[in-house]
């Protein structure tokens, strides 16, 4: 039993926490929405409103679930691509493959409970500062909120198990490394490409085209019954679990397409290049941020649809708008927090693969600083991958967010709206502003830290690495 | 000696180089004084810890000195900035690694090229002339759009000499060029540079502690303990290995 090293996983840490503290506020402010609704019976619809609230709530739960573990599953993956190294070294000195398979789990399952017990309690804090703030703003009345209740075990187990799961299934790669591995100059991509993709490949068209099935499904019942979001969620995981299984063959095309737009300079031509260069990990790297961007979009469009209904449903009774505005007002600040904390988890994703990219790449950028990179050059070279990457994500993020808001919308409110009539897609351009920012916030911030480790190097040192 | 025709191409004068703390330091260099002469091959030899990199790395403008002084032919480097250093290397010397030469992006062309583009600027059509006649004589046309891992030892190390020589260098630094080939490729690899030292009048610096790779050079420079130790003209391969042996045991 190998002892925790705390250093190296803090990325991880950071990750379930964030996971387990995204899922327990999720649930805890979901309750404190449904307390509201149901006191606050003003249009008289509160059953209605309270059914569309149980299925987002359980949407919200799914998508918890869903992004923590595959986020966590990630970071773990990159985290044993980076230790090919030790463990070849551990197995040239005899240690067995199924050894160092276990001893990486037994380190996830530790990662897993110190992250959500953190997050726990982070998301409990949380939860309880935005109700104190909607209490002293009185968006939300003086009742009694319930901050414990027992379905918040539910993704505090899920960070937990994932976690043990997503370090099993990223430990795999163990079984591939060669003691002989530790001698040479062992490289990543001959992991990478180890594992065939055409099954891979087969499973993700199977699933999206099942899940776009049962997305139309989920439209076409939405017309009737607002229980057609149901269909609609396991429409959209099946599909979405499809594109992310399939992502390899999307996410380096999309790169390949933003990382031309940078120009031809030589920084810009080999950013565009390392961009792309393992598609496994690039699109590891950018996949968190494609579903961080997806909520988000998928959230603001489906709210944005929502709004428009509802204010064209109650064109006629002002008094009862003004109420559903301002509950609207909540949802939405909720959900924009909410999922800003998986897009946060992206991010933190994001940094550390650009990082430890970065630091597997030191004799490389030895040998351009050799060669004529000035230390400006590196650093914008190294700008422009973290900004490909993060364009690419937010891109496609958008593209798809769009796609399943307007679904969610369509099969949650098809039959609200008069005569079974079809939403128009709602794009909300505050959103668009938002995303952009924050995308030029993440690309500056990403690039920091290993622009100064690069640069810092001494050419003959980076050299000196063998 | 014909003293205008080797007017030297680099050259260091009371070179210290130390590491380390205060208390702790230790010399890689101790006062080395040494003209490189421009059109010839030399090579940079002794065993390991002997400060031969550490020598070439200052010269090169990788490193700095920590006394003395550093030409690169006219242009004293010792107290050039980073930037400075860094244009210096991408247009007046060019360098031969012993492996991790190429940029595994870029391919065989993008490689050679790459100093070119750092510089922002296109190709003349006679610099195209000249590197269309490298890419030749070195056997690489087949060979321009494939990238670094699709190639053998030998032939990557035959793109960096290609690369190195293709900006038309005051001084190529070749750093143990056959230490990771076998040794007929490195046969192959020494030859070429021996051939671009006398055919387009190149100078080249090759570091190395191998006395078969250094037998082909025209001028043999001893490096012992961070002091130069011997300077000789042409010669074999025995006659080095016993010199280095006659070293060890003094």
């Amino acid at each position: 039993m190998r002892r925790l090293r705390v250093s190296e996983h803090v990325p991880s840490i950071l990750v379930a926490s964030l996971g387990a503290a995204f899922g327990v506020s999720l649930l805890q402010l979901a309750g404190v929405m449904s307390s509201v609704i149901v006191a606050d019976d003003v249009t008289g619809s509160s059953g209605m409103v309270r059914v569309m609230l149980a299925a987002v709530a359980i949407v919200f739960i799914a998508i918890a679930i869903y992004v923590s573990a595959i986020v966590t599953a990630n970071t773990f993956a990159t985290i044993i691509a980076g230790r090919t190294r030790t463990i070849a070294l551990l197995r040239l000195i005899g240690s067995s493959a199924a050894t160092q398979r276990r001893a990486v789990a037994w380190e996830g399952l530790q990662v897993g409970v110190v992250g959500a017990v953190v997050g726990t309690v982070t998301g409990t804090v949380v939860s309880l500062g935005v109700v104190a703030v909607g209490r002293a703003t009185d968006f939300l009345p003086a009742l009694d909120y319930g901050f414990a209740p027992p379905v918040i075990a539910l993704p505090v187990v899920a960070v937990v198990l994932t976690t043990w799961l997503a370090s099993w299934i990223g430990s795999r790669r163990v079984l591939t490394v060669s003691p002989i591995q530790a001698t040479g100059a062992s490289q990543e991509e001959s992991l990478e490409q180890a594992s065939g993709h055409r099954a891979r490949n087969v499973v993700a068209a199977v699933l999206v085209v099942t899940g776009l099935g049962a997305l139309v499904l989920a439209v076409v019942v939405g017309l009737v019954s607002p229980f057609g979001v149901l269909i609609g969620v396991v429409g959209g995981l099946l599909s979405f679990s499809g594109f992310i299984l399939g992502a390899q063959a999307v996410m380096p095309r999309v790169l390949r397409w933003v990382g031309r737009a940078f120009g031809s300079s030589a920084p810009a031509r080999l950013a565009a290049q390392n961009a792309v260069r393992y598609p496994e990990r690039s699109t590891r790297t950018t996949i968190g941020l494609v579903i961080g961007v997806t909520l988000i979009t998928m959230f603001a469009v489906a709210v944005e649809s929502f709004q428009g209904l509802m204010r064209r449903l109650q064109e006629g009774q002002p008094g009862g708008q003004e109420q559903t505005d301002q509950v609207l007002v909540i949802i939405v600040a909720v959900f924009s927090i909410l999922t800003g904390f998986s897009a946060l988890i992206a991010a933190v994703g994001m940094v550390n693969n650009l990082s430890l990219g970065v630091l597997q790449r030191t004799r490389e950028l030895g040998l351009l600083r050799a060669l004529g990179f000035t230390a400006r050059q590196v650093r914008r070279m190294i700008l422009i991958e973290s900004a490909s990457l993060t364009v690419a994500a937010v891109l496609v993020g958008l593209v798809l967010g769009t796609f399943y808001g307007w679904v969610g919308a369509q099969s949650l409110l098809g039959s609200a709206t008069a005569g079974g009539g079809v939403l128009p897609p709602a794009v909300p351009v505050p959103l668009l502003v938002a995303v952009a920012l924050a995308a030029a916030v993440l690309t500056l911030v990403a690039s920091v830290t290993p622009s100064r480790r690069a640069t810092r190097i001494a050419p003959v040192a980076a050299l000196a690495v063998t | 000696m014909d003293t205008t025709q080797h007017a030297l191409v680099a050259r260091v004068e009371s070179l210290g180089k130390s590491y380390g703390s205060a208390e702790n330091t230790v010399a890689a260099l101790r006062g080395v004084s040494l003209g490189i002469r421009r059109g010839e091959f030399t090579a940079i030899m002794g065993p390991s810890g002997s400060g031969k990199s550490t020598l070439m790395h200052i010269m090169a403008g990788l490193d700095s000195a920590t006394s003395g002084r550093v030409w690169l032919a006219d242009t004293e480097i010792t107290d050039l900035a980073d930037d400075a250093l860094t244009i210096l290397r991408r247009r007046r010397v060019g360098f031969v690694f012993q492996a991790f030469n190429l940029v595994p992006t870029l391919d065989v062309e993008g490689n050679i090229l790459l100093p070119f583009e750092l510089d922002g600027r296109r190709v003349s059509a006679e610099e195209r002339a000249w590197i269309d006649q490298l890419v030749g004589s070195l056997g690489l046309d087949a060979r321009l759009r494939h990238r670094p891992h699709e190639l053998s030892g030998g032939q990557q190390q035959r793109v960096a000499i290609a690369r190195a020589l293709a900006t038309r260098p005051d001084l190529v630094f070749a750093d143990e060029p056959t230490g990771n080939l076998d040794s007929r490729t490195g046969r192959e690899v020494l030859t070429l540079l021996a051939t671009a030292s006398r055919e387009y009048g190149q100078s080249i610096a090759m570091v190395t502690h191998d006395p078969v790779a250094a037998s082909y050079a025209d001028r043999i420079v001893f490096l012992a303990d961070g002091a130069v130790v011997r300077d000789l003209g042409k010669s074999s391969a025995e006659e080095i290995s016993s010199l280095m042996l006659a070293m060890e045991r003094s």
